[in-house]
């Protein structure tokens, strides 16, 4: 029996209100507005107070997936991993770095930003990376 | 944002929000800007369609899609003509406001008000209410910069708060609102084909010389330098997956088959694409091309931190752990820089993530995760782990040195309207979805808000097509036609129609014209002409099938 | 206030090992706080324990016993939280048995701001700090002397900035249908902001609070569009002591009017689910 409530940031748009959620024996039961946060101030708006409820929808991906006879067969992260290591080493051996793309997220934490563009930009060697900001 | 959110509350006399439907895309802004009207501040809103806050605002006027540069225009040559702009402030902090003023003489308010439709005294009240009653905040959103002169526009807004003194001051400002939870933190990241962490530009070779000195251990070959040739947009890569150019492409959490401008084209050009790998929470419409697919964490089973629109970089906190074999984001980078060879990818935690963005961006310098615990939010510039963030930005001076006034011509929207497709499209969000609707319409109380997408008509209009009490329409455009309900309202302007973009089945993207921003490269979403049929037929009720998985309690919390 | 957090934090001290879990507040990152279940184990947990924003933990309560029917709990409750607490036993929400109520009796700067006319709790055999007299809440009185027209006009003007986030109803202790009238689309317009009629949302929440609402004001607190909800609940309260002799949270034993007993019997369940 364990009931806490973890403080965070509402994932919708960019306001940037705090939301607790509350967390029942490692379940999400809830959402609970922060009282004397500075932007929300202890309100949310219709999708903050539902911000945890397609956490656990029956369609979240749940193993990597991989594109065999024209359909997506489930894989493991090993094998998933491996091949794009192995594709984009070949396509940037064989047409330069610039002939692959990356698209960060408006969604993911800024650490995955990061992460993503020094990917693309170490890793891969180009500069084509950019995210929905426009859209 | 220049300012901060609660600035609204506090300090500002007067807003002009225009191109936001504030209360829908921002809710909790919008009823921040409802306090500061309840003390006595002065709310004008100017949009195409009467959202909710034109309906409590003090000034509200509708104006034609596209014609905001010829709004401001004539906004600035009223303000200068009756002598209310800030002269201390052009003097000291401003350059080039000849140029400019000479410009916007040429916008009379008659002009003007045959250009936008909004009345000649209506664009007077504006003006003499936005430049007196100091500090005046600006608010715009994507109807702004969602135009083939979304730059235009901004350099506009710009114009209009300098012009007034409104920049560098609390309560003023320029406050883009940002539409997703971390668009700011992504761009601040460097999430853009232009600029490193910071905005520091890849084409400056210091900055090169910086990057690849601290990246050594992820680069192919300890001295081969990082490129400094500006990379492409979203929109041109998809083009360029189409043509061959771009032959992989990795997207992380993003649904260009919904969110792009003109999807039947993105379609063309992702299953083009000779290696797709998406990594997602859901099989979105991406997912589905994918040669690969990946599956993420969502936000309630990682660690890290979102950068709101007011520049907070606030935490976001693991609460369960991930579902079934999916892992956050950031360690499926790091396990595939490492299958690649590279180093410098051996993080053990966000925190450890942020640790090295603090040593490479300066304005991210002081933000450390022990201070964002202690404090809650810190908003950058922050460069040191003494600095208290800053609240608004250009206190004494611009980034630049002197503000530059921008002399803005008029051009009209890439298409317009005309006896084929005489009707002016307009896209946007509605309170109850987000974006491409991938969580939102898998939240079963959102879900049962909105199922369907609709079209918003006037009545005058929806005499003219023959509606005639039907409740379904056909709505297409050069690119491409859709089916979708119809609501008759009053609020939108005659001649204009409105589609929430959020819903696959109807998807006001198939119709949205591709024309992009010359600089910004960003399609002109809130401008394309269509044509509207009546068909006969009732209205479609209940939503997609697949997207009702949720458990079936219905206590109020519980789901 | 300190002294009153260092009494509440021994009692809960002395409670715990007697029992599962006890409910209270927790002071998190920033110095937000949010309700906790303080566990046998972890006395340390206790260096957080926090007094103020109150938060609905009644809501909690009825989580965790709705696991965990069976646990020995103690709650720590104000006045308004202990008459929530009492009232939703009543409607077999939450169970009285095996559990403890921890009183915490408001300081008079908290009732000022919560306009409350019962700070004190009075069913609670643990209690911490001394009750003080309730204050007037002028809000309501102002609105109670405006004529019908001015009240009409007044709600019009409030209501018109709703933004139809249901935290209100998410955040009331007393609203605990599985199917809520609000959401169903005879009553009000799905999917539209601003409401059409936007004062049916918040008639019905009235009526449906008439011998429930126990005036916590969680739902203003949490209302993004600083309507002063607490109003119309407290005077449909008025209504019902006057009419009805019944207070919330008042009496453990006296049934609330609108509540109908069934006989023993056969019974078909009929209409909704
Ligand atoms: S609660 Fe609503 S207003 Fe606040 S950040 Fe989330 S989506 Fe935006
Ligand atoms: S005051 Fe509001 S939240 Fe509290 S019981 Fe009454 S209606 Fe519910
Ligand atoms: S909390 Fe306020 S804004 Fe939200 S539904 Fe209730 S009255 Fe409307």
């Amino acid at each position: 029996m364990e009931y806490h409530n973890v403080l965070t940031t509402c994932p919708y748009c960019g306001t940037g209100c705090a939301l607790h959620l509350q967390v029942l024996d490692h379940q999400l039961v809830g959402v609970l507005p922060a009282k004397n946060h500075p932007i929300s101030q202890g309100g949310l708006c219709i999708k903050g107070w539902n911000a945890h409820a397609f956490v656990n929808h029956k369609d979240r991906l749940q193993t990597p997936l991989v594109r065999k006879g024209g359909k997506l067969v489930t894989a493991t992260w090993d094998e998933a991993l491996a091949l794009i290591a192995e594709k984009l080493s070949a396509l940037k051996a064989e047409s330069g770095p610039d002939s692959i793309g990356v698209f960060a997220s408006a969604k993911c934490t800024n650490e995955e930003n990061y992460l993503i563009q020094k990917f693309a930009r170490a890793v891969i060697g180009t500069n084509n990376v950019d995210h929905c900001a426009r859209l | 944002m220049t300012n901060s959110i609660p600035e609204f509350e506090t300090d500002s006399n007067c807003f002009l929000i225009i191109g936001s439907n504030t209360s829908e895309g921002h809710p909790l802004i919008a009823t921040r800007v409802l306090r500061a009207k309840q003390r006595g501040a002065k709310v004008i809103v100017l949009d195409p369609r009467k959202n909710q806050i034109g309906h409590w605002a003090d000034v509200f006027y509708t104006f034609r899609p596209g014609s905001d540069v010829a709004l401001f225009n004539g906004l600035l040559n009223i303000i200068i003509t009756e002598g209310l702009a800030d002269q201390a402030f052009i003097a000291e902090r401003t350059e080039n406001f000849e140029e400019m003023k000479a410009l916007v003489a040429e916008f009379p308010a008659e002009r003007v008000a045959d250009l936008t439709g909004v009345p000649v005294e209506g664009l007077y009240t504006v003006a003499r209410l936005y430049a007196t009653q100091k500090p005046a905040a600006i608010l715009y959103a994507m109807g702004i910069t969602q135009h083939t002169t979304g730059v235009d526009n901004v350099k506009s807004v710009a114009n209009l708060a300098m012009l007034t003194g409104n920049l560098g001051i609390p309560g003023g400002g320029v406050n883009p609102l940002r539409g997703q939870n971390n668009v700011q933190g992504s761009c601040d990241m460097g999430g853009l084909p232009n600029v490193f962490p910071g905005y520091q530009p890849v084409t400056n070779p210091e900055t090169i010389a910086k990057f690849s000195k601290a990246w050594s251990s992820s680069l192919p070959t300890p001295n081969s330098p990082l490129s400094n040739k500006i990379g492409l947009t979203v929109t041109e890569m998809i083009s360029a997956a189409g043509e061959g150019k771009i032959r992989a492409l990795y997207v992380m959490a993003e649904n260009p088959m919904l969110s792009e401008a003109d999807i039947n084209h993105t379609r063309h050009c992702l299953e083009k694409t000779e290696f797709l790998i998406v990594q997602d929470i859901f099989l979105t419409e991406t997912a589905q091309l994918a040669h690969v697919v990946l599956p993420g964490a969502s936000f309630a089973e990682k660690d890290g931190t979102f950068t709101n629109s007011d520049r907070r970089v606030q935490r976001v906190r693991r609460a369960v752990r991930p579902v079934g074999d999916s892992w956050p984001d950031w360690e499926i980078i790091c396990h595939l820089a490492g299958k690649m060879g590279a180093g410098g990818f051996d993080f053990v935690s966000p925190q450890a993530v942020m640790a090295e963005v603090a040593q490479l961006t300066p304005s991210y310098g002081g933000i450390t995760y022990e201070r964002l615990e202690e404090l809650g939010g810190l908003q950058w510039p922050c460069p040191t782990t003494e600095h208290p963030g800053t609240p608004y930005l250009h206190k004494n001076r611009f980034s630049r040195g002197l503000g530059h006034f921008f002399a803005v011509p008029f051009k009209e929207p890439a298409e317009l309207p005309d006896q084929d497709y005489p009707f002016t499209l307009t896209t946007g969000r509605i309170m109850f979805h987000y974006h491409t609707g991938t969580m939102t319409r898998r939240s079963k109380k959102l879900d049962s808000e909105a199922r369907q997408a609709y079209l918003e008509l006037h009545p005058d209009d929806a005499q003219k097509i023959g509606l005639n009490g039907s409740r379904r329409v056909r709505v297409s455009s050069r690119r491409g036609q859709i089916e979708l309900n119809v609501r008759v309202t009053e609020r939108i302007k005659p001649g204009v129609v409105f589609i929430p973009f959020h819903f696959a089945e109807a998807a006001a993207n198939v119709l949205t014209n591709l024309a992009i921003d010359p600089i910004a490269k960003i399609p002109e979403f809130k401008v394309c002409a269509v044509r509207v049929e009546a068909l006969s037929g009732t209205e479609h009720r209940g939503g997609t099938d697949h997207r009702s998985g949720e458990s079936e309690r219905r206590t109020r919390r519980d789901e | 206030m300190s002294e009153r957090l260092t009494a509440l934090r021994e009692t809960i001290r002395q409670i715990l090992p007697q029992v599962d879990g006890v409910i209270g507040l927790k002071t998190g990152p920033a110095g937000i706080v949010a309700p906790y279940l303080f566990k046998p184990g972890h006395p340390e947990m206790l260096d957080s324990l926090a007094l103020w924003p109150k938060e609905p933990v009644p809501d909690t309560l009825k989580i965790i016993q709705k696991a965990y029917p069976n646990a020995r709990l103690a709650i720590v409750c104000r006045g308004c939280e202990e008459r929530g607490v009492v009232e939703m036993f009543k409607h077999a929400q939450v169970s009285l048995e095996n559990l403890t109520l921890i009183g915490l009796q408001c300081v008079q700067e908290e009732a000022l701001f919560c306009r409350c006319a019962k700070p004190y709790t009075v069913h609670a055999r643990v209690t911490v700090g001394s009750p003080i007299a309730g204050v007037p809440d002028p809000l309501t009185e102002a609105f109670a002397a405006k004529s019908q027209a001015e009240k009409l006009a007044f709600w019009k003007e409030q209501f018109q900035h709703c933004i139809k986030c249901y935290g209100c109803r998410n955040i009331c202790p007393q609203c605990f249908c599985n199917v809520c009238a609000l959401e169903d689309e005879k009553w009000v317009e799905t999917g539209r902001l601003p409401l059409p009629n936007p004062s049916l949302y918040h008639i019905i929440r009235a009526m449906h609070m008439t011998a429930k609402c126990v005036a916590c004001r969680e739902c203003e607190e949490t209302c993004p569009a600083g309507i002063p909800l607490a109003i119309h609940f407290r005077l449909v309260a008025r209504d019902v002591k006057e009419m009805f002799h019944y207070e919330t949270g008042a009496v453990i034993e006296q049934k609330p009017p609108q509540l109908l007993t069934l006989e023993e019997g056969d019974y078909e369940r009929s209409g909704l689910p």
